[in-house]
């Protein structure tokens, strides 16, 4: 069986921790070593330079006897060398436990006598007379016990560490792979409808916490585009029946009771003009869609908005005065803003034809604009009979027509239309209007854009 | 004039060819675009009319490989498409105008009469017709040698007829090339404007100048 955790990025990680801890390890444990058998050979070659010290001492103030009674002093004493010999020539042995052996100086390494495994002598050899040979040395088996203890001891300490790191190894990974499953448990159960599904998050805040909030947040946006999309043709199959209808009967009409070319020729003329209407119609929700979908940001361009205000109010100035109403601009610019021109010029003349047409003659139409801090705020607004607050929300909705306004030609998409175009801008809009008391739309248009 | 058109829809590709027909122009027709793009390249055409969706190459595509041989030919795009970047990706690829569908025949008329004949493109300093003169740098319009007095709208409005003279342009051709207004507005707005502009320099003359066409569209005369 395949452990999984043993197949997780956690894991891998932990396991190149775990390396890397380990040669450092080895690396710390050969120097302590070489220190510790350094320190002990030292030590060795001290104590027997300090014996030979004392023999040659002896010697010189009271004759070879007191130098034989040196070493006996010494072997006998603990805590001195292990091993000593006092030598005549290279056949006679005055004093010592050593056997004779051929004199030589400095610093030796000498069998340990019966050749015991793992022991060996390591001691000074010096002439005290010219055929006085003195040696004094101890046994390393001792440096070897300590550095065996050493490394037994450092064993025990690096198979704790490794056992502990490969435990936390996996249970990082195992941390990891939970949260993991709960990602691709989440996706399946969107794949097999559950839409609503979303990930889990722990609030830590690290980088998988992240990522599963993006995703959160990436499944909300499509969910999003998949109401609207639902929302788009629940409208089309309700609200085309009705003109579709309405060209349907007219066909009929004429077909029944068209006497003349002249009759056919009309009902044609009516039948063209609506099936228009239709196509006029599926162009405004395409659009819509299109503008929700939020794909024209790629034209957004700097431009001035008051400018651009002031030529809308140039070209429907005239429209409203043959319509008896007066449009007023209280333009104060320039306001450069960033956004789709050919958009924003659609909304807004949306919005100025709408005080236009839904108020009676002699209305007076208001069209400003403003800064307010990082925003610009445009206004249209009207004196004419307002929509009592209850009505306001239900104004941006797609096909919802006042009654008023139900035998004007258009569909209701207007507002939705401005609704999309400000939520691409990010902008803010509000109604202010109460019943008989005037209609007043502000859209606050932030003018830096993250 | 010969024009090449390429379309992938039999029933458009008829309904246009018969309606270019009937106004005595030559057509030929292509069905997609690779086949379209070697007809174009050999037939000396006064314009193309371009599908943007073509089996084979779009017409985007297409369009843009001509003009990268060199070609000046006008293209006018058609498109089913509703998009609005579309419009604009179709001029920048180096289409003359763009017209989407349903489209009214007239309109289509219209505007392959205006592309084709944008060749003369030299910027004249004063535009006539009759007695009319538009004097564009000092912006002023003298009738019969007589001052008249337009708003800056009405100037625009007039220019544009001016520079189309003799030929049919269409509400929808004024509202996106005098106003830059590409959707269909609710209110009269081309009606209003122009009934001003020619309350100003047209009624009250002699020969009226502008004419309403039927089916949406005017022309400014001078005969």
């Amino acid at each position: 069986m395949r452990i999984r955790a043993f197949h997780t990025e956690g894991f891998r990680i932990a396991a190149i921790f775990v390396a890397i801890f380990a040669l450092s390890a080895a690396v710390f444990t050969i120097i302590t070593l070489v220190i510790v058998n350094q320190e002990f050979q030292d030590q060795i070659v001290q104590f027997a330079n300090a014996d030979i010290a004392s023999v040659k001492d002896g010697y010189r103030t009271e004759g070879e006897g007191e130098a034989r009674e040196v070493i006996r002093q010494r072997m006998a004493a603990p805590g001195a060398s292990d091993f000593f010999l006092l030598e005549r020539g290279t056949n006679t042995k005055l004093e010592g436990n050593l056997a004779v052996m051929a004199p030589r100086t400095g610093i030796l390494t000498l069998p340990y006598p019966g050749n015991a495994a793992g022991h060996a002598i390591l001691g000074v050899g010096s002439f005290v007379a010219p055929d006085l040979y003195v040696f004094s040395g101890s046994d390393l088996y001792h440096a070897r016990l300590a550095r065996r203890r050493i490394l037994r001891t450092l064993a025990w300490v690096f198979a704790g560490a490794l056992i502990l790191a490969v435990l936390g190894g996996m249970a990082v990974s195992r941390g990891f792979l939970r949260r993991t499953d709960d990602i691709v448990r989440t996706c399946r159960a969107i794949m097999a409808g559950n839409l609503a599904s979303r990930i889990p998050v722990r609030g830590t805040q690290d980088e998988l916490d992240r990522l599963c909030e993006t995703i959160n947040a990436m499944l909300d946006r499509i969910a999003a585009l998949m109401e609207n999309l639902g929302q788009i043709t629940n409208d089309i199959a309700h609200d085309l029946r009705t003109p579709v209808t309405h060209l349907r009967h007219r066909l009929e009409r004429a077909r029944s009771q068209a006497a003349t070319v002249q009759d056919y020729d009309q009902a044609l003329e009516a039948a063209i003009a609506a099936s228009d209407d239709i196509l006029a119609l599926f162009g405004a929700l395409l659009r819509i869609a299109q503008i929700e979908g939020g794909a024209r940001r790629a034209a957004f361009a700097p431009f001035d908005l008051a400018l651009l205000l002031a030529q809308l109010c140039e070209v429907f100035g005239p429209v409203a005065e043959d319509a008896g109403h007066r449009l007023n601009p209280a333009i104060r610019g320039p306001v450069s803003i960033l956004g789709d021109r050919e958009l924003l010029t659609q909304m807004f003349s949306n919005l100025i034809e709408n005080a236009i047409i839904h108020t009676p003659a002699g209305t007076q139409v208001l069209v400003g604009l403003d800064r307010e801090g990082d925003d610009a705020v445009v206004t249209v607004s009207d004196d004419g009979p307002g929509v009592p607050p209850e009505e306001h929300q239900k104004l941006f909705q797609r096909f919802y027509r006042r009654e008023a306004s139900r035998t004007r030609p258009g569909y209701g998409l207007g507002l939705a239309l401005v609704s999309a175009i400000a939520e691409l801008h990010g902008a803010r809009v509000k109604i202010h209007s109460r019943a008989a008391a005037g209609f007043s739309i502000v859209l606050r248009i932030p003018l830096s854009q993250s | 004039m010969k024009i090449l058109l390429i379309e992938d829809d039999p029933e458009t590709a008829e309904h246009v060819c018969d309606a270019l027909r009937a106004q005595g122009h030559e057509v030929d027709e292509s069905r997609d675009g690779v086949a379209g793009l070697a007809t174009a390249r050999d037939g000396h055409y006064a314009a193309l009319i371009v599908d943007r969706m073509l089996p084979g190459l779009d017409g985007l595509s297409l369009v843009k490989q001509l003009r990268a041989e060199g070609s000046q030919i006008p293209v006018l795009f058609l498109t089913t498409m509703s998009g609005i970047d579309d419009r604009v990706a179709g001029l920048n690829g180096g289409g003359d105008d763009y017209l989407a569908k349903p489209f009214a025949l007239v309109e289509l008329l219209a505007r392959v009469n205006a592309i084709t004949r944008r060749g003369d493109a030299r910027q004249p300093v004063t535009l006539r017709a009759g007695d009319l003169e538009m004097d564009l740098i000092r912006r002023a319009v003298h009738r019969g040698g007589k001052l008249v007095e337009l708003q800056p709208q009405e100037f625009k409005l007039l220019e544009y007829m001016l520079r189309n003279e003799g030929r049919v342009v269409t509400r929808s051709m004024l509202l996106e090339n005098v106003w830059e207004l590409h959707f269909d507005p609710r209110t009269n707005i081309v009606e209003t404007h122009m009934s001003r502009l020619r309350t100003k320099m047209d009624r009250g003359y002699d020969t009226e100048l502008i004419h309403t066409i039927r089916g949406n569209g005017y022309i400014l005369r001078a005969d």
